[in-house]
């Protein structure tokens, strides 16, 4: 039943597209976990007293116990290096200019980790259980997104 | 043998037009409304079934994870399906035959929808249902589908647009008693609806539900745990499903058999032998107004093509001898597609319970079915619903019927104005291989033939054409050329693109049956009035220039009415 396709130039071809865009809105914890940020410059979590647990960023509800929460909760600004990557190449495999070094932290006070960039992380090999803090951008600059944080850098 | 499975517990969010909302947060508002509703912590859950429509409406991928820890799936079986508009129904049947089968106790399901991410409108996650190589060119709408099948429907049975309306002033009606409502209005009439603009004759604005967010949870449980949970679990009696042919122009456009089908294993599993004695009230699937006529017939509660004049003569109504949508269905509540499906059963569950408040049908209504359809606008599926203790004990009856949790709604300014939002697109391109029928059938179009596919052994002439039989599933046997004239089946006049911009010109895409073929082939009319276009009007194909035909469905420009047939 198969056609044998002697030129492959011939196979005809359809091009197309899903015609989808989207506004990805962050919810009502994420509001205010954002309006924190971009307003006193801090990282809002979520503490559950029924599990001892605490999330960041904010969120509405627990998802071990299902109770309400409030974003309340401040961490950070530093914590310890959970785990990290150095990337060499682009979302298209193009090689990158400067390496990038991306690092998951658990801020203190957080059971979760944040992920974002390490930055400058020099010469000195960076390690894991190394001791971090966020660097927050100038007031000025902030625009409530995940990008109010410039980065994580090495703690003095 | 399955073990009997109850629903003991519902819950859902408000449907609204733009949800602050997150998905999850909507799924969590549902889930711990259903988990409280029963007095349960989520530690009693055993397992977690969830349904939510496309990935592209959330612009998320593998949306079914995005949304696990707001359906209470941390730490538990877990699983997401998807059958499109009949996803809601479809998400109790899974509940059920998970706790049937004896693999979960007590199992939360979750249903959730946010359609208001994608821009610039949902249909844009739709336009793929059609097939990208012979439909896609011509520019559909999936408004399309809706207002032709509608067209056939009135055509053959010879039915009054007003009667059909009258089905969302009903729905309308109803929903102003529903706190979740989005839609609900107390005062609507008939000439409301026939007054509304006309999207794609014959559907109307009015004939059609509203882009929602909402989410709608139930806990459903074993016998032994439903005694123990609630002194009140209706049971799920019996559920159904069945597909119709993938090929949607190929189809009974007149009456839903699959929805039959599906009723016939629901009402078979339940013991319903006279569904019109023993079904008390039915939430039918309504997306559009005539759909909720479309399956009531299906679900054989009415002869075919009788379902509208019981709707004009209030026999629906919620004091009417088989109520219909009392919730007010997606017509009036609101379509977040999957949350809509799975609202039904939680209606049921509410009626049959005595809960409903202002919503409740008179009497002790005993057994009732819902019903959704979707995926390829093929998929039936059915719950029969009961209790068998008699009617309800007041002791169980809520002080207050149940309310809908709060989902904020978003202004436009608030929407655009939401701090921390992001704007993005997925980006996602393709290139559609055309395959062996369909390629050989591209390359008759180019030399001026049309060109089908014989199944010798049903004897089906199959256009478009395929290499196997998909009734026999064998290999077709032979090509054959048809001729290049045909019968319209149905057509309509869409004044709109479809993300709902208005048309300079009306297009006219109909179904059309070509001699010498079984079944219809999706094209557009030409060379004829829009007002005088006809069902059973002959057509003939009218084809490019021969240098200008690139072995595309375009190369036949359009179908015109053939000369000397009237």
């Amino acid at each position: 039943m198969l056609e044998k396709i002697a030129r492959p130039d011939e196979i005809r071809r359809w091009p197309g597209d899903m015609p989808v865009r989207h506004r990805y809105t962050p919810g009502v914890a994420g509001e205010a976990f954002f309006s924190a940020l971009r307003e006193r410059g801090v990282l809002l979590g979520s503490h559950c007293a029924h599990c001892s647990y605490t999330y960041v960023p904010a969120r509405l509800f627990c998802e071990r116990c299902f109770s309400e929460l409030s974003p309340d909760t401040e961490v950070g600004p530093s914590g310890e290096l959970v785990s990290f990557t150095i990337v060499f190449r682009g979302i298209e495999g193009e090689p990158l200019d400067r390496p990038q070094t991306l690092g998951a932290v658990r801020l203190d006070g957080a059971d979760t980790v944040l992920i974002h960039r390490v930055l400058e992380p020099g010469e000195e090999p960076i390690e894991i259980g190394e001791r971090l803090e966020v660097l927050v951008k100038p007031e000025s600059e902030r625009a409530g997104s995940i990008l109010d944080i410039e980065g994580f850098r090495r703690s003095d | 043998m399955a073990r009997r499975v109850a629903v003991v517990g519902a819950g859902m969010t408000k449907f609204v037009r733009r949800a602050q909302e997150t998905g999850k947060e909507l799924a969590w508002e549902a889930s711990r409304e259903a988990l409280a509703s029963c007095e349960l912590s989520l530690d009693r859950v055993d397992a977690v079934c969830l349904t939510s429509a496309p990935d592209a409406f959330d612009g998320v991928h593998m949306k079914g994870e995005y949304l696990s820890d707001g359906a209470g799936a941390f730490g538990r079986p877990f699983i997401r399906t998807y059958v499109g508009g009949g996803s809601g129904v479809f998400t109790a049947i899974q509940a059920y035959y998970t706790v049937a089968s004896g693999m979960a106790d007590v199992v939360l399901a979750v249903a959730e929808e946010k359609m208001s991410s994608t821009q610039p409108h949902p249909q844009g996650a739709f336009l793929t249902i059609f097939d990208n190589v012979l439909e896609r060119p011509l520019g559909p709408n999936l408004l399309w589908i809706f207002a032709l099948e509608m067209n056939r429907y009135m055509t053959v049975h010879g039915l009054d647009k007003r009667d059909i309306a009258s089905v969302a002033v009903k729905n309308k009606r109803n929903a102003a008693d529903h706190p979740a409502a989005l839609l609900g209005q107390a005062d609507i009439t008939v000439e409301d609806v026939l007054a509304s603009e006309t999207l794609a004759w014959p559907v109307q604005r009015l004939d059609v539900s509203p882009i929602s967010d909402g989410a709608v949870a139930l806990v459903v449980a074993s016998e032994e745990a439903a005694k123990e949970i609630s002194s009140d679990p209706v049971w799920i009696q019996g559920v159904g499903w069945n597909l119709d042919t993938a090929y949607w122009t190929s189809r009974d456009l007149v009456f839903p058999e699959y929805v039959a089908n599906a009723a016939r294993a629901a009402y078979d599993m339940a013991g319903v032998t006279e569904p019109r004695k023993q079904i008390h009230v039915a939430e039918p699937y309504d997306p559009f107004d005539y759909k909720e006529l479309h399956h009531l017939e299906g679900l054989l509660l009415f002869d075919r093509g009788k379902a509208p004049e019981a709707a004009r003569d209030g026999v629906l109504d919620r004091t009417g001898d088989l109520p219909s949508c009392p919730s007010g269905g997606l017509l009036g509540v609101g379509n977040p597609i999957a949350a809509a499906g799975l609202m039904k059963i939680a209606e049921l569950f509410w009626q049959l319970r005595g809960e409903a408040g202002a919503r409740q049908v008179p009497g002790t209504p005993e057994r009732g079915v819902a019903q959704a359809w979707g995926d390829l606008m093929q998929v039936g599926t059915v719950v029969v619903m009961g209790r068998d203790g008699g009617p309800p004990t007041t002791a169980t009856r809520l002080e207050t019927p149940p309310t809908a949790t709060p989902a904020r709604s978003l202004s436009d300014a608030e929407f655009r104005a939401a701090t921390g939002a992001v704007d993005d697109a997925i980006g996602a391109e393709y290139e559609w291989d055309a395959g062996v029928a369909v390629g050989r059938f591209l390359d008759g179009l180019r030399v001026g033939r049309i060109m089908g596919r014989v199944c010798r052994n049903c004897g089906r002439v199959l256009v478009p054409p395929r290499m196997f039989c998909e009734r026999c599933f064998r290999g077709t046997d032979a090509w054959v050329q048809v001729e290049n004239t045909g019968v319209v089946q149905t057509f309509s006049i869409c004044h709109v693109s479809w993300d709902m911009q208005p048309l300079e010109e009306p297009q006219l895409p109909a179904v059309i049956a070509i001699d010498g073929s079984d079944g219809g082939f999706l094209h557009m009319l030409g060379e004829v009035a829009p007002d005088d276009a006809r069902v059973g009007m002959a057509v003939e194909a009218v084809w490019k220039p021969v240098g200008e035909r690139t072995g595309s469905i375009l190369d036949i420009a359009f179908f015109k009415p053939r000369e000397g047939t009237g």
